[in-house]
């Protein structure tokens, strides 16, 4: 059965029409066109599909797409606070080479800027704590784990 | 001593630094395009109904209900695809491929093959239609381990091949005399060892389109290390010339050695949409990632050698059974290599070495990052470990003594030129105070007094390269564009690596431009020139090569230009920053775009240049120090911290190199620890397909790493003397760890992984 879906996705108004037992990953990769957020398993277990959802992080692959009625979905393609303007974690990213292949990265991204938001100072614990929903398989973490450090400095910096 | 041959000296200026990778933009933007983000119109799903038996024959196979289905648009079974005999592991130059693949059977020789594709127009209807289709199978006798595999009267997979299971015939390495050696020996080590099933467990599972257009050319997208190899296996098998097809790949969401087969679904990817006339897209769940994509070859080795007193290694004689699974893929390069690397390491004249690959009715396994040397390696320092204990000798110092040393012969059976392995060792030792570190205070803390602590080493030496075994070529093409900038054209695959970004800073140096001025084209095999495939740490170095090649003659073009229309002559001027200048007298210079445009009568310049690089054999080297910490009481040990120390030859994007390094250990603590893809030995089935099931090392396991990167003996080989960097972090680790855990609590452990349970079960037979 399909069904018309409003919600606002990186600050818009969408509508989408999707069958009812659409996840919000296929929702938003196929229908809406936002294909930055990955598919790694469809089952909820490596995280590249991480986007948030009313301020929480969300598997989208385990959420239907008809569960965001009326909800703010936030994804990598919204990431960037203007446009040839980058979140400080993205820039940390590139600079740190927190990205190889580059698969796991937005579902990180998103995660780690969650991270952010509540915890503006995290310690190296709550860093490796944060991710430890998001697999990635080239980097070893050292250096997405030193991104996200110099990221919150940078944020920090901003702010005072 | 450090002998290598000179390497040219000079200042660089984008060599060495770790520019902004020209891919990382669009990947933290979420805009860079991986093969399934790609959407073409009419686009239909294609699925593979995949056989729950692990070895049968097809009696029959009814597909009219799924034909029926609503939305179904084609199905391919065994009775109407081509049968052409094909290669798995395409590596078209070298001899030690083995054709054993149809692209469909009537015979099912695992737990999963494919056995029928349906074309659909969503995923849905696919998989649904995967159900409709009704096979009958004759169960066949398997089975699922080498040792049963290569008994006389087993059931035999293959009818290709030298038989008796034997993926190909076995590979004997023999090299002075053992038996005299082992007559000179004070005492003999006989031991034997295994290696379980590590799955590669890329992020992005396989995924490719297939599009045919009006002409009968073939355009398909897929996620492949190998894009000239799938060019030319789809070619051959469907019969085309190669200018039929075009094999495009952009993004790669990694692929670790496990993405350089053609595989099953992409043929079948390509007949569904000659079928229907229409482009077909087919995408690996996660659990198809495991079940028909490739891991490591499980491996036993019996391993036998006599040393001297003092240390001396007098003889090697060492037997490996490589488990190929169902098919041949990378079986007979694995076992090649992996055997032939155990002539070297550790220094022994008298050696005796007989690798076996056999046929399992279990998954495929393929290629995978450190490529059949994980497991003889493995073997090999383990057990110079024990020969150090045996002597009540530093293991330090026993394998400071016996590392092979510059001018020794390598595996390829090429002198090495760029030998790093004695001053990694050195190196190690001393930032950690080695010495001190072994005779710390060993009583356990009384907060944690189950906790055990133990230091390791682990050596590693790994080619750059798969030359000699192929007859590897690096290629790139280099042209000037009017406005000054430059365009590498590499058929070299990014999966990311960061390899293009090597490319065209080797390139940007060479020329003598900036490296934003630098562009580089890739992954479109009808425009880039032929490339084998990033595998084998080939790019940097090889292409690496050819790329300065290229750009060298590109430059000599522009100063001949540039000195015309200066009328100095071109021994005068140089070029650098995209500028051409008279030495010594600067101001009279012009850019790379005045150089090449029409001026002074000379009309505009077309400067194009290809370098073909064919390599020698270099080789890079690794020293792992790992620190453990063993909880006794629940056998969990976790690793605290890594000291690689890795001799690279000459570093060209230093946090590219180092990222190479810590993802190495990741896996391979993954390895030694928790991973296997375990197959179950009555049926065959898979028992842990999928992310939580296999359990990989995450962000809260890794330990903290203090990667140190040597450039201690580059080799004349590579550009500015590089070397590869890829294959070596996830050899040494391990080895680091085993003799780390032995360090702990006194057990020696010849296997991986070595879980939890293991250690509570040798703690509790010895006794503590």
């Amino acid at each position: 059965m399909k069904r018309i879906v409003e919600l606002i996705i990186n600050g818009e108004p969408r509508d989408m029409t999707v069958d009812s037992c659409r996840s919000l990953l296929d929702a938003l990769r196929d229908d809406v066109g936002l294909t930055g957020t990955k598919k790694g398993c469809d089952v909820g277990d490596c995280g590249a599909c991480t986007v948030i959802v009313d301020g929480e992080p969300v598997n989208a692959c385990l959420m239907l797409a008809v569960e965001a009625e009326g909800r703010t979905v936030e994804t990598i393609e919204g990431l960037q606070p203007g446009v040839d303007v980058l979140h400080p974690l993205q820039d940390a990213f590139m600079r740190y080479g927190a990205s190889q292949c580059g698969f796991c990265t937005p579902g990180i991204l998103m995660m780690a800027k969650k991270l952010l938001d509540d915890n503006p100072r995290p310690t190296d614990e709550d860093i490796r704590f944060g991710l430890s929903g998001n697999i990635c398989r080239c980097t070893g973490y050292t250096k997405i784990f030193d991104a996200i450090k110099a990221a919150a400095i940078e944020m920090e910096a901003a702010r005072s | 001593m450090n002998m290598t041959t000179p390497i040219e000296k000079r200042e660089f200026k984008i060599v060495g630094k770790s520019v902004r990778r020209d891919d990382v933009l669009e990947k933290v933007t979420g805009e860079a395009e991986y093969t399934g983000d790609v959407k073409l119109s009419g686009m239909l799903h294609g699925k593979i109904k995949r056989a729950a038996i692990a070895h049968a024959r097809i009696k029959s196979i009814d597909v009219s209900k799924a034909l029926a289905y609503p939305g179904v648009k084609a199905v391919l079974t065994h009775e109407n695809v081509p049968r052409v005999l094909h290669y798995g592991s395409p590596h078209p130059r070298s001899a030690s491929c083995t054709k054993d693949q149809f692209i469909l059977d009537d015979r099912v020789r695992f737990w999963g093959e494919g056995v029928a594709a349906v074309a659909a127009i969503s995923e849905e209807i696919a998989d649904e239609a995967l159900d409709l289709i009704e096979v009958e199978y004759e169960p066949l006798p398997a089975v699922f381990e080498p040792e049963d595999a290569a008994q006389p009267g087993a059931p035999l997979i293959h009818e290709v091949g030298p038989g008796g299971n034997l993926v190909l015939d076995p590979v004997r390495i023999n090299r002075g005399d053992v038996e005299a050696g082992f007559a000179q020996a004070d005492f003999v080590l006989e031991g034997t060892f295994s290696g379980g099933r590590p799955h590669p467990a890329y992020m992005e599972p396989n995924v490719c389109i297939a599009d045919w257009d009006g002409s009968n050319k073939l355009t398909f997208w897929t996620s492949t290390q190998t894009s000239f190899m799938v060019r030319g296996i789809l070619a051959e098998v469907l019969g085309l010339p190669l200018t039929k097809v075009r094999v495009l790949v952009d993004h790669m969401g990694g692929g670790f050695g496990a993405k350089q087969d053609l595989f099953q679904h992409e043929f079948l990817c390509a007949l569904l949409a000659k079928e229907t006339r229409r482009p077909v897209k087919m995408e690996f769940t996660r659990h198809e990632t495991f079940v028909a994509g490739r891991s490591r070859h499980p491996c036993k080795i019996w391993l036998k050698q006599g040393f001297k007193n003092d240390g001396t290694l007098v003889a090697r004689d060492m037997k490996l059974v490589y488990d190929s699974g169902a098919y041949g893929s990378h079986g007979p390069g694995v076992t090649i290599v992996g055997t032939t690397a155990a002539t070297s390491l550790y220094r022994c004249e008298n050696v005796r070495l007989e690798g076996r690959c056999v046929y399992t009715n279990t998954p495929i396994n393929g290629a995978f990052r450190g490529y059949g040397v994980v497991q003889s390696y493995y073997a090999l320092d383990i057990q110079m470990d024990e020969a150090a204990e045996r002597l009540g000798m530093d293991p330090a110092e026993l394998k400071l003594k016996n590392v092979v040393r510059a001018g020794d012969i390598a595996p390829s059976g090429h002198p090495i030129l760029g030998h790093g392995l004695e001053i990694c060792l050195q190196h190690g030792i001393d930032v950690l105070d080695w010495k001190k570190l072994r005779n710390r205070d060993r009583t356990p803390d009384p907060r944690h007094p189950h906790m055990r602590t133990g230091w390791g080493i682990g050596c590693e030496m790994h080619g750059s390269s798969a030359y000699p075994g192929i007859k590897e070529q690096g290629n790139a093409t280099v042209k000037v564009n009017e406005d000054g900038t430059v365009t590498l054209l590499t058929g070299a695959a990014g999966l990311g690596t960061g390899a293009h970004t090597a490319l065209a800073q080797i390139v940007g140096e060479e020329l003598g431009v900036r490296f934003e001025d630098v562009g580089t084209i890739h992954g479109d095999t009808d425009v880039v020139p032929w490339d084998i495939g990033a595998f084998a740490s080939h790019t940097t170095y090889l292409v690496g090569t050819a790329a300065k090649m290229a750009a060298g003659k590109v430059r000599a073009a522009v100063l001949d230009r540039a000195a015309m229309k200066l009328q100095v002559s071109a021994a005068e001027i140089d070029l650098s920053e995209g500028k051409v200048f008279v030495i010594g007298d600067p101001g009279r210079c012009m850019t790379v775009a005045e150089a090449m445009g029409p001026s002074r009568g000379i009309p505009a310049a077309n400067i194009v240049a290809n370098g073909t690089y064919e390599p020698t054999k270099s080789y890079s080297f690794a020293a792992h120090f790992a620190e453990v910490h063993v909880d006794t009481e629940t056998g969990i040990v976790e690793v605290k911290r890594v000291i690689p120390v890795h001799d690279v030859g000459r570093v060209i994007h230093p946090i590219a190199a180092q990222g190479q390094i810590e993802g190495g250990i990741q896996q391979g603590i993954g390895h030694t620890l928790t991973e296997d893809y375990i197959i179950d030995k009555k049926t065959g089935r898979s028992l842990n397909a999928g992310l939580v099931d296999y359990k990989m090392p995450l962000s809260m396991d890794m330990p903290d790493i203090e990667t140190i990167i040597l450039e201690a003996a580059p080799d004349p080989g590579g550009p500015w003397g590089a070397k590869g960097v890829g294959e070596d972090p996830i050899i040494a680790i391990g080895p680091a760890i085993a003799n780390a855990i032995h360090d702990a609590i006194g057990v020696r452990f010849h296997h991986y992984p070595i879980t939890p349970e293991d250690i509570l079960k040798a703690l509790r037979e010895k006794g503590a």
